[in-house]
């Protein structure tokens, strides 16, 4: 019999509070004076792509879906995975089997119980239409094996599979069993999150209300990250679309919206001096890169991709898109982490290397076709880095062309081979989880490059399944070596983000998305 | 003995090119043509002469002097780009002219030639006027906004856009001319000595339907102007990092009170451009209309 050790909510929570908040420096604290009621509206720059959150890894998507639902496993302040759905996490020393004891009494916004049949249901479906299906690959069968358990048992050992399996990136979350048979953005929106879904008028807004029977998790004393024990005070929230940053500041400035995103730098540095407002600064927020499409000329010849990646002088592109608040770093982690791959790739990063950039391009197939590239208005750092980097790929003869659309449109055309060689994309989630995020995109068949190569494939395996730490670290140097070397995307910078709130809004911590459950605002 | 000799020479074109040259003459000398005239002009110097004015290139970005302040060297400062506003207004005002001038052109054309022949063939009227009617039904901003979405975003896209929109209004004024001067003496006089359609369009009718359509053409130029500020300001007109004075404005808005100059220079600009042309306008009609001639 297989000995299993038993990861709690509690020891889980005491690690979370005990361990300095290494990424927004803020952890989970107690709060007092909290006031029920009330509406709170929150300004974001663009539309979700669905509120199926299984099917959508965007960050205006992931917003307004952590509130409503919830997956068997979260993760903590410190990016540590916690039991959220599930009791505790029970894996065997061989790591073959993950049992997986679930909180009983949970309550879906349709006020059906939660059990092991809903679990199941939805994981398969994940593996059907999760954006990051990825994820389970490893996973060779789900059972059931109580009313309240389910039983994971995996094709190999993978000693990382339940930090990728807390990922919120497209959270595994678990819906009722009759809304998983159905297709791809075609269920009810219910989840058993503390706020549930009322209605969703695209380019103005959603709203949410607070989830009466909402049934939190006792095995902790409070919120962390996207779990723990959460208490809505709100009685709603909506969440208005607003594209325009300076749209979002006057509502904001106004009133008439209570925090709002993606706030411009100079606007904020005049902002933190106004006692009605508070400005959240969160440093290391996403990795901006340029992303090329593998499957249409010009990009599809390596050359021509290494010719781009000499052309960029990062630090122009950064300074610009960023407004100043930016951090050059070549490397495909966060300086300090455990996975950062050091100077792989240095070289190569500092700088413009135009006679190199000339030399690849000559030995290119290119003959002065259009690079159409990508971009939409709603990130202001997506259109200005765009901008920028059509300037800086003009001088060496690179026909660019910007081909600005708004974001629901992009995040489609990006997932065809045409329409687009090059697309500026910030990534949050990828970098901010470990390695893991960023390497699975340049694996399996959703790639963002639209292609792969294998050693992207093995060293990924190799990454997920290395036994130990270094193993593991050498993997991903691999990565990291292949990505300067194939150029699926090159890495423009760090970048920052700036968020705004009225100071009547108490409780408010900065996270991977704003978090609705302990939160109130002051009469 | 033919027609062509019978013909009266009522209004022949040597009397109209002689009333043309005399009406220029009084133009000329209206103080609101003048004036206007040499605001309007000096913008069109300045867009014409823009590659060799503007004292940067419009597209150069500059990361060490984002936003920078009016002065010395940036006259009109930067944005956020580092890119010089100044350089960018002069081109952006030879695009924004060039939109306009497209239109009118088009616009004129089309007109005169679906007012003439709705005015002059009556069988056609009803049919195309409605059509025209249908037209004029769509708020004409909101109408251009959806072509140019639909088409895309590109300076052409946007003319052909702002052509759709007010070549009915242009030519409904064609037509109430055309209607009107049918219906006059000389014209009839000239069906009765034989001349052909073509000739009493051209030589009779059309000479005189002009007035009115040139100082409708003055609108449209200005209008055009300002409706293609407002499709680059909503993202649908040239793409980036093509300069127009709509999307300078744009990229300003999220900076207006921290670096207000980078809306309020464009704004400017077009301000001065349509306010010359305006002026111009006000003085063509008031030297075109016999009714305002002698005020």
């Amino acid at each position: 019999m297989r000995k299993q050790k038993r990861i709690t909510n509690k020891a889980r929570l005491r690690k979370a509070l005990a361990i300095p908040a290494l990424v927004l420096g803020i952890a989970a604290s107690p709060v007092v004076g909290q006031v029920e009621g009330g509406k709170l509206v929150l300004a974001q720059s663009a539309n979700p792509p669905s509120l199926d959150a299984m099917t959508s890894s965007s960050e205006t998507a992931r917003n307004i879906n952590m509130n409503i639902y919830e997956p068997l496993v979260a993760i903590d302040e410190n990016v540590n995975p916690i039991p959220m759905l599930a009791k505790s996490i029970e894996p065997s020393d061989d790591l073959l089997t993950y049992v997986f004891p679930l909180r009983q009494g949970v309550l879906f916004h349709n006020g059906k119980e939660m059990t092991a049949e809903d679990v199941k249901a939805s994981l398969e479906r994940y593996r059907e239409v999760g954006a990051t299906r990825g994820m389970l690959d490893k996973v060779e069968e789900i059972e059931i094996t109580g009313d309240y358990e389910v039983t994971f048992h995996m094709s190999e050992a993978t000693p990382t599979f339940i930090e990728g399996f807390s990922s919120p990136r497209a959270p595994a979350v678990i819906i009722p069993a009759e809304e998983a048979a159905k297709p791809a953005n075609e269920i009810e929106i219910i989840g058993t999150g503390p706020f549930k879904f009322v209605e969703f008028v695209p380019d103005d807004h959603v709203t949410l209300e607070k989830f009466a029977d909402y049934v939190p998790n006792e095995d902790f004393d409070g919120p962390t990250g996207f779990g723990g024990k959460k208490t809505a005070y709100l009685d709603s929230a909506v969440f208005r679309i607003i594209p325009e940053a300076g749209a979002r500041i006057a509502a904001l400035e106004a009133g008439e919206v209570q925090w709002a995103d993606q706030i411009p730098v100079p606007a904020a540095k005049r902002m933190s001096s106004d006692d009605s407002l508070n400005v959240y600064e969160a440093r290391q927020w996403a990795f901006l890169t340029f992303i090329m499409n593998w499957n249409l000329p010009p990009t599809d010849d390596v050359n021509f991709r290494r010719a781009v990646l000499y052309a960029i002088e990062p630090e122009e592109v950064m300074a610009i898109a960023t407004e100043g608040f930016y951090d050059l770093n070549h490397g495909w982690q966060y300086p300090g982490r455990t996975y950062n791959a050091g100077d792989i790739g240095k070289e190569i990063y500092e700088g413009a290397h135009i006679d190199k950039a000339k030399e690849f391009l000559a030995k290119s197939d290119y003959d002065g076709e259009e690079f159409l590239i990508l971009t939409d208005p709603n990130y202001a750092e997506h259109s200005r880095a765009a901008v920028v980097l059509a300037e800086q790929l003009k001088p060496i003869g690179i026909n660019a062309v910007v081909k600005q659309l708004d974001w629901a449109t992009v995040l489609k055309i990006r997932l065809t081979d045409e329409g687009w060689n090059g697309w500026t994309l910030m990534q949050g989630l990828e970098p901010f989880l470990g390695p893991y995020g960023i390497a699975a995109k340049m694996r399996g068949d959703q790639t963002h490059m639209r292609g792969t190569a294998d050693v992207f494939e093995e060293s990924y395996n190799r990454l997920i399944t290395g036994k130990t730490v270094e193993d593991r670290q050498k993997a991903f140097a691999e990565i990291q070596t292949a990505i300067y070397d194939l150029v699926p995307q090159i890495k423009i910078g760090d970048v920052g983000r700036m968020q705004a709130g009225s100071a009547r809004l108490k409780g408010f911590k900065p996270f991977r998305a704003p978090r609705l459950n302990d939160i109130w605002l002051e009469d | 003995m033919t027609v062509e000799a019978t013909v009266p020479d009522i209004s022949a074109s040597r009397a109209w090119v002689a009333h043309l040259k005399q009406g220029l003459g009084t133009a000329a000398r209206h103080r609101s043509i003048q004036v206007g005239g040499a605001l309007f002009g000096f913008i069109v110097l300045l867009a014409i002469f823009a590659d060799l004015i503007a004292p940067f290139d419009p597209n150069k970005n500059n990361f060490r002097a984002l936003l920078s302040a009016p002065d010395a060297v940036n006259i009109f400062g930067t944005d956020a780009f580092g890119r010089d506003i100044l350089s960018r207004v002069i081109h952006g005002t030879r695009l924004s002219l060039l939109v306009g001038l497209l239109v009118v052109v088009a616009t004129g054309v089309l007109g005169v030639i679906v007012g003439t022949l709705t005015g002059y063939v009556r069988w056609l009227d009803g049919p195309v006027m409605r059509v025209m009617d249908g037209l004029m039904a769509f708020p004409g901003i909101l109408l251009a906004i959806a072509l140019a979405a639909v088409l895309g975003p590109s300076v052409t896209n946007a003319a052909l856009a702002l052509t759709i929109t007010f070549t009915p209004r242009t030519a409904r004024i064609v037509r109430g001319s055309v209607l009107v001067l049918r219906e006059m003496p000389y014209v009839e006089a000239a069906k009765a000595c034989g001349a052909s359609h073509a000739r009493i369009v051209l030589k009779h009718i059309l000479p005189n339907a002009l007035p009115p359509l040139i100082v409708q053409l003055t609108f449209v130029f200005s209008v055009s102007i300002l409706a293609e500020a407002v499709l680059s300001f909503m993202g649908v007109g040239p793409p980036p990092p093509t300069p127009s004075l709509g999307n300078i404005i744009a990229e300003g808005r999220s900076y207006i009170q921290e670096a207000p100059w980078v809306a309020l220079m464009p704004g400017i600009a077009i301000a001065m451009t349509v306010l010359g042309l305006n002026i111009i306008g006000d003085g063509l009609r008031d030297t075109l209309d016999p009714r305002l001639r002698n005020l």
